[in-house]
């Protein structure tokens, strides 16, 4: 062999390893635009140029010619295979649809059953002459009609080819447009080596084209691995496209598509029969016809759409933005398509949130982890008088007071920076100085990692609470003042009865030494067995009955036992409607009870003794008076000579019986009336009389002894005086009486004047008027005394012994009257009682 | 003329005798010493005056006043009582025509008899 024939071979075995390699390379690589038809491409120059070695290695014309029709196989197909490549390149993949394409392989397929049969009609080659040179055994011929139709065809179509990458070439960015020059000389280099051959340009055998190849497979990897024409950046890029989650889609200039990712398909439901590549992004995406018309013309937009019905509705994100040549003139357009569903849930939520936080009742305050305020709610505004504005950034430290106690803050800080909620009360300062009173929750947020990003304080004004708080403290430290320091015993009870305070008294007098002892004690235990049920009656009555206060007296036990008497007012105490206890204030009423209880005996005992006295007087009174009665009696009748005229002497003597007897029977009578009234015996009976029947009775008592005695008597009765009277009318009698005996005792002659009439309105009186021998004026406030006379001249005549007249004032008096004594010795006495009237009281 | 009858109940003798011999002028008098002689007594007389002593042992002297009250062919009857005790007869007294206390004087008895006298 010839060097010429191996340095022929040699290049065009280099050249099929190179066009090998990169056909291999680029088809792993296919994701590429038009990775897939430079594959091809490739694989057919490899298929060319292996083919072409076969060619010439024949050993026998008629091999070779099987080998060069063999090898034009590659021969048709590369200008189609061009085209393609040069189309996708460019682009303009859409020409390639599916009947275009096997359309543009009819020339090739028909020019390859020419070759076959180009023995029959030599329509392809005639002439053919083959010549050895070298060891290779080359072919010389001319070319048929066919030939140049297929020669035709080809230049066509790679010319199509050329201008359209040129094209294309000159609208890329600068960057992938250097490729291109490289690209072309590498594919043009074969073809001008084939126009020489063709055309027979050049006084050469061999078909140059193989060495073309040469050029064009270092050219191709010269620009691939300097400009990495095929490189893993697009491929990445590819990769990170596919792995979206977002939806991609670029249209070209006319609203095809000419990239969508797999997340595109996913959103718009695309199902996964037909490749959208190179359809209108309508005819694809159908369900949302008005949506697509939309958007027709927009090329740059940023809005929000919702896909899906009902429960599987989301929400989309998306961004149209234009694409670009180097002129800045559109050549399509992106569309992004993000989920935002989750995002617009989140958002909503968070616009719930909000609403909820600035409309809430209770102030909130947002800070960073150093504590700067980032946020404040209408409310804190509200509240504190400052604006977001003014203490944004602040510290919410400006509010602080010292009636906060430091402690309070320092806890707080402690609390919250170990990731704890602190719960507290501040005492803090309005913007206009008013200080007020805050409960506050606070509580730190962190993050996922678990760090601490801010602070939220809920706070809540409780300076209305803690001001009531204040003065119930201190009203119930007065009350407590007061109470502790009554004398009085004061003590509370629950609902249920047990006590659940007393004051020191209550203790004192109970003998407890400390509240601890009485306090949960039921108040029936406190009391004695015996009055426990008239206890409890008596409280159950009052709340029954809701009487506010009431007062009742019950015996108690002491610590020792001892009984000690209360008197109390009890009152219901009631929040609001409800009734919550008893309070009682009481005294220790033991020593009045038994005062009470000692004067009771000694009454009972005063009562008997006076029964008993009065019964001793009664029948003192008459076995006094009985023999009495005899003697005077007797003596009187002795006197009046019912037994016979008596001498004078006897006369006298019956004279003195009778005085002495007489003497005996007033001494008697005024001594048992003196023992009554002096005992107390005698009580004053009160009971309506008449006026006119009172001094009936005394009349026709007395007038028979004055008269007896030679004396006038004359009664008088004021018509003005009531009908009726009420009184203790006999002893009014028994009074009236006894002056008119005074009278008729110390009268020897003259008349004796009984007078009953009406003083004034209050009052009415009985007088009794003598002509008798009369008071000297210095004895006449003597003789109401007990024992007294006038003079023992008088007396010794008229005997008595000066009780009557005591007694008398005693029971004036003790009526509420007055006795008047108007006398001149010689002339005669007037004594005039003067008594209340007294009307009947109702119900007697 | 027959004197009128005055019943003297009256327990005490000396009294009752006393009490007899100074009605004896106008009346013819009986005297009876207890209270159950007496209501049989009266139970078939009528005396035109009766003086009553209220301390009678038994029947008491308020019973009897009772029943001479109450008993119709005595209604005309005057009665007088005659008592010590002023209290006793303050309840009585409108059931009797006098009271009055002993001791009595003769004198006044003889008077207010008379004047009772039908």
């Amino acid at each position: 062999m010839s060097l010429q024939s191996i340095f022929y071979l040699s290049t065009l075995t280099i050249a099929a390893i190179i066009s090998g390699s990169l056909a291999w390379y680029t088809w792993r690589n296919q994701q590429t635009m038009g990775a897939k038809p430079f594959s091809l491409l490739m694989l057919s120059i490899f298929y060319w140029s292996v083919t072409y070695i076969l060619q010439l290695a024949s050993p026998g014309i008629a091999t070779k010619i099987f080998w060069e029709k063999v090898t034009f196989i590659a021969v048709v197909t590369t200008p189609v295979m061009w085209l393609i490549f040069a189309l996708e390149y460019a682009g303009r993949k859409e020409w390639m649809s599916r009947p275009r394409t096997p359309l543009l392989f009819v020339v090739p397929f028909l020019t390859m059953i020419v070759i076959a049969t180009n023995e029959a009609h030599h329509l392809f080659w005639f002439n053919q002459q083959f010549f050895r040179v070298g060891g290779l055994l080359l072919e010389q011929s001319d070319n048929g009609l066919w030939f140049w139709v297929h020669a035709a065809y080809s230049y066509v179509l790679i010319l199509i080819g050329t201008v359209l990458i040129v094209r294309s070439l000159l609208r890329w960015p600068s960057h992938y447009r250097r490729q291109l020059p490289w690209m072309l000389l590498a594919i043009a280099t074969p073809w001008l080596a084939n126009a020489i051959t063709v055309f027979k340009l050049l006084p050469i055998l061999i078909d140059l084209t193989p060495i073309a190849f040469m050029v064009t497979g270092v050219g191709m990897a010269y620009a691939l691995f300097r400009y990495r024409l095929l490189d893993l950046a697009p491929i990445a890029r590819d990769v990170v496209i596919e792995g979206m989650h977002d939806g991609m889609i670029v249209l070209d200039a006319s609203n095809q598509i000419v990239d969508i990712n797999s997340a595109a398909q996913n959103i718009l439901n695309l199902s996964g029969e037909q490749d959208p590549i190179g359809k209108r992004l309508g005819e694809v995406f159908t369900s949302r016809p008005a949506l697509i018309q939309h958007y027709q013309t927009v090329t740059e937009a940023r809005d929000e759409i919702a896909l899906g019905e009902g429960e599987n509705q989301r929400w989309y994100e998306l961004t149209l933005s234009p694409l670009r040549d180097q002129q800045k003139n559109p050549v399509g357009r992106v569309i992004l398509v993000r989920d935002m569903t989750d995002r617009k849930r989140a958002e909503e939520q968070l616009r719930q949130l909000s609403r909820a936080v600035e409309s809430s009742p209770t102030s909130i305050v947002i800070t960073n982890a150093d504590g700067k305020i980032q946020y404040v709610n209408p409310k804190f505004t509200e509240v504190t008088g400052y604006t977001a504005e003014e203490i944004l950034g602040g510290n919410p430290n400006i509010l602080k007071t010292d009636l906060t106690p430091a402690e309070t803050h320092r806890q707080l800080w402690e609390t919250i920076s170990s990731g704890r909620e602190w719960r507290g009360e501040f005492c803090n300062r309005k913007k206009n100085g008013e200080i007020y009173w805050e409960l506050a929750s606070i509580s730190p947020i962190e993050d996922a990692a678990g760090n601490i990003t801010h602070y939220v304080a809920v706070k809540e004004d409780i300076t209305e609470r803690k001001r009531t708080e204040a003065l119930l403290q201190e009203s119930e430290l007065r009350f407590r003042q007061i109470v502790e320091n009554a004398s009085d015993l004061i003590y509370r009870t629950d609902a249920n009865g047990r006590i659940t305070y007393a004051n020191q008294p209550v203790l004192r007098v109970l003998g407890y030494s400390g509240e601890a002892e009485v306090l949960g004690k039921h108040y029936l235990d406190l009391t004695t067995p015996d009055s426990r049920m008239k206890l409890k009656h008596t409280y159950t009555r009052q709340l029954l009955k809701q009487t506010k206060n009431t007062y009742h007296e019950f015996p108690t036990i002491a610590a020792d036992g001892r009984e000690v008497w209360f008197g109390q007012n009890v009152q219901l105490i009631t929040e609001g409607d409800k009734f919550i206890g008893f309070q009682a204030i009481a005294r220790d009423i033991t020593a009045i009870k038994q005062a009470q209880e000692a004067l009771r005996i000694a009454y009972d005992q005063a009562m008997e003794a006076s029964r008993a006295k009065s019964q001793l007087i009664a029948k003192v009174s008459h076995e006094l008076r009985t023999p009495l009665g005899g003697i005077l009696g007797y003596a009187e009748l002795l006197q009046t000579n019912a037994f016979g005229s008596l001498q004078p002497r006897q006369e006298k003597a019956v004279g003195e019986i009778l005085q002495s007897a007489e003497y005996l029977n007033e001494m008697v009578r005024e001594l048992l009336d003196e023992a009554q009234i002096q005992g107390n015996t005698s009580i004053l009976k009160a009971r309506a009389f008449s006026p006119a029947t009172l001094l009936q009775q005394a009349t026709s008592a007395m007038e028979i002894l004055a008269q007896g005695k030679g004396l006038e008597y004359s009664a008088f009765l004021d018509p003005n005086l009531p009908q009726e009277l009420y009184g203790d009318d006999h002893r009014i009698l028994q009074i009236l009486i006894n002056l008119i005996g005074n009278a008729i005792k110390f009268t020897k002659q003259g008349s004796i004047c009984v007078n009953l009439s009406c003083a004034d309105s209050d009052h009415w009186s009985m007088q009794v008027k003598d002509t008798g021998i009369g008071i000297p004026s210095e004895a006449q406030s003597s003789i109401f005394e007990p024992f007294q006379q006038a003079s023992n001249a008088i007396t010794r005549e008229n005997p008595g012994i000066g009780l009557g007249l005591s007694i008398t004032k005693q029971l004036v008096v003790l009526m509420g009257g007055r006795i008047k004594l108007e006398s001149e010795v010689g002339v005669g006495s007037t004594f005039d009682i003067l008594l209340p009237i007294v009307k009947r009281p109702p119900g007697s | 003329m027959t004197k009128p009858l005055a019943l003297i109940i009256e327990d005490d003798p000396t009294l009752g005798e006393i009490f007899s011999i100074t009605l004896e002028s106008d009346f013819e008098t009986e005297t009876i010493k207890d209270g159950p002689t007496a209501i049989t007594y009266l139970a078939g007389v009528v005396p035109a005056l009766v003086i009553l002593d209220l301390h009678l042992p038994g029947l008491s002297g308020a019973d009897i006043l009772s029943r001479i009250r109450g008993d119709e062919r005595l209604s005309k009857t005057r009665v007088i009582l005659a008592t010590a005790d002023n209290q006793r007869a303050n309840l009585i007294e409108t059931q009797a025509d006098m009271v009055l206390l002993k001791p009595i004087s003769p004198t006044q008895l003889r008077e207010l008899a008379r004047r009772l006298k039908p």
